[in-house]
C-alpha cells in the first residue's frame, strides 16, 4: 500500500472498522444467548482499546531503516481484548447478558461504525479529488 | 469475523426462540390436556440452550456463539390434583390429574421470548445497515 495515499489514520480508520464489525458480532452473540444459561456477555473495551493505542505512539516503535522492512503489526487490532460480564449474584442461571445493555449497545457500536466510515469516505473523496486536479468528480 | 457470520448467529437466536414460543403454545394448548401417549397427564415442556462455538475460528471468533436447543425436557413437577370424580380419568379416591403447566408462568415466558426474538431481528437490521454502509465506503 502506498504510504503516500494511504497514510496512518487511513489505516487507522479501517482497524476501527474491524473493530467496530468485531464488536458488532460480539453484541449479535450476546443476544442470540440472551436466555443460554451460564453464557457470560462479552463485549471489546473500545475506552482501553484506545488508550492502549495512544499510548503505544508515545513509545518507541520500530524504526525502518530499509524499505524491505516490514511493519511490527499492532496486537489490538488483530488480537482486542475481549471481556466477560460477570453475572449478577441473583441471576439464577448464571447468565450475564443485560438485553437493554446490549441493544443500546448494538445501536452505540453501528453509529460508530457509520461515523468512521463516513470519515473514510471522506478522505477517499479527497483523494479523488486531488487525482482528478481538482475537477470534482 | 464477517458480517455474514453475524447474520449466522441472529439466525440461530430467532430459529431457537422460536422453538421456545412452539414449546410455549405447545404447553399452553396443553394446559387441560389429563391423556397422552405415554399415559397421564401432559407434562410441561421447555427447551434447553446451549451457546456453541464454531471449534475452527480464530482468537476473536471463539467469542462468538450461536445458540442451539440442545434438547428439550419435560417437567417433573407433580401434576395439579383436583377433586372431581365423574371425570373419566379420576382415580379411585376421585381426584383427576392435570398437567403441571401454570398458564400465569406460560405467559410470563411468551412475553420473555418475544422481547428476545425482537433483540435478534434487530440485530439482522442493523447488520444489514452496516452490511450496505460497508459496501458503499469510498462512494
Amino acid at each position: 500500500m502506498s504510504a503516500f495515499l494511504f497514510d496512518r489514520l487511513h489505516e487507522g480508520l479501517g482497524r476501527v472498522l474491524d473493530l467496530r464489525m468485531a464488536q458488532h458480532g460480539l453484541t449479535a452473540s450476546n443476544l442470540a444467548n440472551a436466555e443460554t444459561p451460564q453464557f457470560r456477555a462479552r463485549y471489546i473495551p473500545f475506552d482501553r482499546v484506545l488508550a492502549s493505542a495512544v499510548d503505544r505512539n508515545r513509545d518507541v516503535e520500530l524504526r525502518r531503516t530499509d524499505a524491505r522492512h516490514v511493519s511490527a503489526p499492532s496486537e489490538d487490532a488483530l488480537q482486542p481484548e475481549v471481556v466477560e460480564i460477570e453475572p449478577v449474584p441473583w441471576a439464577q442461571d448464571g447468565n450475564s447478558v443485560d438485553p437493554e445493555r446490549e441493544t443500546v449497545r448494538l445501536t452505540e457500536n453501528a453509529l460508530m461504525f457509520e461515523t468512521v466510515s463516513r470519515g473514510l469516505s471522506k478522505r477517499l473523496a479527497m483523494l479523488r479529488y486531488a487525482a482528478s486536479d481538482g475537477r470534482s468528480g | 469475523m464477517d458480517l455474514i457470520d453475524t447474520f449466522s448467529v441472529a439466525a440461530s437466536g430467532l430459529s431457537a426462540q422460536r422453538v421456545r414460543l412452539q414449546a410455549v403454545a405447545t404447553n399452553m394448548a396443553n394446559a387441560r390436556t389429563t391423556r397422552t401417549e405415554e399415559g397421564g397427564p401432559y407434562r410441561r415442556r421447555m427447551p434447553v440452550f446451549e451457546a456453541k462455538v464454531d471449534p475452527f475460528a480464530n482468537e476473536l471468533d471463539r467469542h462468538l456463539a450461536r445458540v442451539e436447543v440442545r434438547e428439550i425436557v419435560e417437567s417433573d413437577d407433580p401434576p395439579t390434583l383436583v377433586y372431581d370424580p365423574a371425570h373419566p380419568d379420576a382415580d379411585a379416591a376421585g381426584y383427576v390429574a392435570y398437567p403441571n403447566v401454570n398458564v400465569l408462568e406460560e405467559m410470563v415466558d411468551l412475553m420473555l421470548t418475544a422481547r428476545t426474538y425482537e433483540a435478534n431481528t434487530s440485530v439482522v437490521q442493523t447488520t444489514r445497515n452496516l452490511a450496505s454502509s460497508a459496501i458503499d465506503l469510498g462512494r
